[in-house]
């Protein structure tokens, strides 16, 4: 049966993925939404809700206020918080409600901004597309707001990194092994979309010389960053140290070129095994990891992708897999298995299954077993064996 | 490119009227560009003498997002470039939500790029019923909103409803009230009670449109009356109100 998810979880949508992408930035993020929906956000999807503040708003909108229409209320609450909080700009995220009465967020965003002189935007959510697109929503409007082209490049090499949300890499401690692993290989880094760094910091992206995305949700802004502030992209995550290697000679190689390049679509496979695996996920981690496995235990490794990606990502043979029947289909032979606890179901008896756990899949259920295989032996880990 | 609106009361004839104006425009070299905002989709038949055209949302719906503005949009007279937005099975779905998401995908399918017109014209379901409806008058569509009205109460009760909505919208950034299109039923006191809304409104009329056979005779060939009557006295006035929402764009 198509788009129905029988066995397996689905995974986050657009609205938390925006909200994960600007949760670190002092902004304020409203959910247009009724109340009770943004529970989800803050109990299964986002790890820092208990640790860390931030200014996520639900506008619990009624069911009046959706059949009549009344923008008025939104506009009064945001205006009266804002005044209060004074966040650093005001975000206005779309759901089903919204989508389905055609609000205008963007519009209401002005009339907000032109009373509040705060920077404000909508971003058109609707609830029914993936984390990676609200994600996408979210980075945009950054760039577009706050980022500007540096003339002035900074002295040392810098390094963006593009696509840090915790529905992608959890809080195991990935992002600061990505920033060792960047001074490690002598470069710094430079803003990184969106953990552990501020608006200020982010506005200050264009002085990079070169990004690096991690994530599929970061595409849309790489691309434009290219376009408008000359700086080229490489797209991989450093997984393991084959793999690791293998990006840090793209990003050399991009620094000295200009050009933007994937790398998995650049290491050479040494397969010494007959055995073949899958691996479920987001198309950038999942051809990493691919690139890893591949490299260093010579097992061939297809990458399955039900979440928004493009062809320029994936290799000649990974393969999209929207809908629970597509995957079943393409698992149908596979020795190995990693991916998602919550994919368990779906992996064929004679396989193994490696639990790799994906918050946007599985929430915090497994938050606690997503290891860290950031420029390290996989055997290092704890997690992969 | 200039950007147009026109709405008005169901029947008031909206449809008629813009493919004339589009007619009349694209005889004097304009590229124009007509999207029928209705779930009727018949906007543009007399542009296109009654051929088919699939709309955008049955596109859509039959195949996702892999179409091509070919399949959506074909030539019609003198190069009107005719478009229908289409709308949800009848009595199901929600076509103002329709509405948004077939000019959305338009917009997405690099549809101003492709034709490059000089003049979009947004022929729009009599009121402004919901959310979606207002959508062509929103940032990034029409500038400007013409309202068709006749002096019947119902279509005058329409266009001061119509008149509302742009009103509770100032403060957006979305299209401003052009003027009232006085499309004449020979009531009684049309004129008077016309220019009463517009004096209730704010606004005035840019132009007039008697009420001629010449109109209904073109229609059974499904042709405009600027290609069908090309030298009546209708399709002289259809030039006049054309030249005259031209000249207000500046």
């Amino acid at each position: 049966m198509k788009q129905v998810a029988g066995l397996i979880s689905t995974y986050s949508s657009d609205e938390f993925g925006i909200c994960s992408a600007l949760y670190e930035l002092g902004g304020m993020v409203v959910m247009h939404d009724a109340s009770g929906c943004n529970s989800t956000y803050t109990t299964h999807d986002e790890p820092r809700w208990y640790d860390m503040e931030s200014m996520i708003y639900i506008s619990a909108i009624s069911e009046m206020e959706a059949i009549m229409g009344d923008d008025d209320k939104l506009i009064h609450d945001v205006i009266e918080t804002a005044q209060q909080m004074k966040p650093k700009f005001i975000a206005l995220v779309g759901a089903p409600i919204p989508y389905m009465i055609g609000t205008d967020l963007k519009a209401i965003a002005a009339v907000i901004e032109e009373e509040t002189g705060i920077p404000s935007f909508g971003l058109e959510a609707n609830g029914m597309n993936g984390y990676l697109s609200g994600i996408s929503m979210a980075f945009d409007a950054i760039v577009d707001r706050f980022c500007k082209k540096e003339v002035l490049k900074s002295t040392q090499t810098k390094v963006n990194i593009l696509g840090a949300t915790p529905l992608d890499f959890s809080l195991n401690g990935s992002i600061d092994s990505i920033r060792r692993w960047i001074k490690n290989i002598g470069m710094q880094t430079g803003a990184c979309f969106a953990m552990g760094s501020s608006l200020e910091e982010l506005s200050k992206a264009g002085k990079a010389q070169v990004n690096l995305v991690i994530s599929y949700g970061a595409m849309e802004i790489a691309k434009k960053m290219e376009e408008e502030f000359d700086i080229p992209y490489v797209v991989g995550v450093p997984v393991g140290k084959l793999f690791a290697a293998t990006v840090e000679h793209c990003l050399k190689e991009s620094l000295e070129t200009g050009k933007s390049q994937v790398v998995c679509q650049k290491y050479k496979a040494d397969i010494r095994s007959e055995k073949k695996a899958a691996i479920i996920g987001e198309s950038v981690y999942a051809t990493s990891l691919a690139g890893e496995i591949e490299q260093q235990y010579g097992i061939s490794c297809e990458v399955l992708c039900p979440l928004e990606t493009e062809e320029m990502i994936l290799r000649s043979m990974d393969k999209q897999t929207p809908e629970e029947d597509d995957l079943m289909e393409a698992l149908e032979g596979m020795d190995i298995v990693i991916a998602d606890p919550l994919y368990k179901p779906l992996c064929p008896k004679k396989a193994s299954f490696y639990p790799l756990g994906h918050i946007a899949f599985s929430g915090r259920i497994y938050e606690n077993k997503i290891p860290d295989l950031i420029d390290r032996e996989f055997e290092e880990t704890g997690g992969l064996r | 490119m200039i950007k147009i609106a026109v709405y008005g009361k169901g029947g008031i004839g909206k449809s008629t009227t813009v493919s004339n104006l589009s007619a009349a425009l694209a005889q004097k070299g304009k590229k124009v560009l007509q999207i029928g905002c209705d779930p009727k989709a018949d906007s543009t038949i007399s542009l296109r003498h009654g051929k088919e055209l699939s709309t955008v949302l049955d596109t859509i719906r039959k195949k996702k997002d892999n179409f091509t503005l070919d399949d959506v949009m074909c030539i019609g007279y003198q190069g009107v470039a005719c478009v229908e937005a289409g709308g949800p099975i009848p009595g199901l779905g929600c076509a103002g939500r329709g509405i948004i998401t077939a000019l959305e995908k338009l917009e997405k399918k690099g549809i101003y790029d492709v034709v490059k017109p000089d003049i979009v014209f947004y022929d729009v379901l009599g009121d402004v019923v919901c959310g979606g409806f207002s959508m062509p008058m929103r940032s990034g569509y029409a500038d400007l909103v013409y309202i068709i009205t006749s002096g019947e109460n119902m279509s005058i009760h329409a266009a001061a409803n119509i008149a509302m909505a742009i009103d509770n919208f100032k403060g957006r950034g979305y299209a401003k009230l052009g003027g009232i299109i006085l499309n004449h039923k020979n009531v009684k006191s049309e004129r008077a009670k016309v220019e009463e809304l517009c004096e209730d409104i704010h606004s005035q009329i840019v132009g007039e449109l008697s009420f001629s056979e010449t109109v209904q005779d073109a229609e059974p060939m499904k042709k405009t009356v600027i290609e069908a009557f090309g030298t009546s006295k209708m399709a002289e006035e259809y030039r006049k109100l054309a030249d005259k929402i031209l000249s207000r764009q500046g």
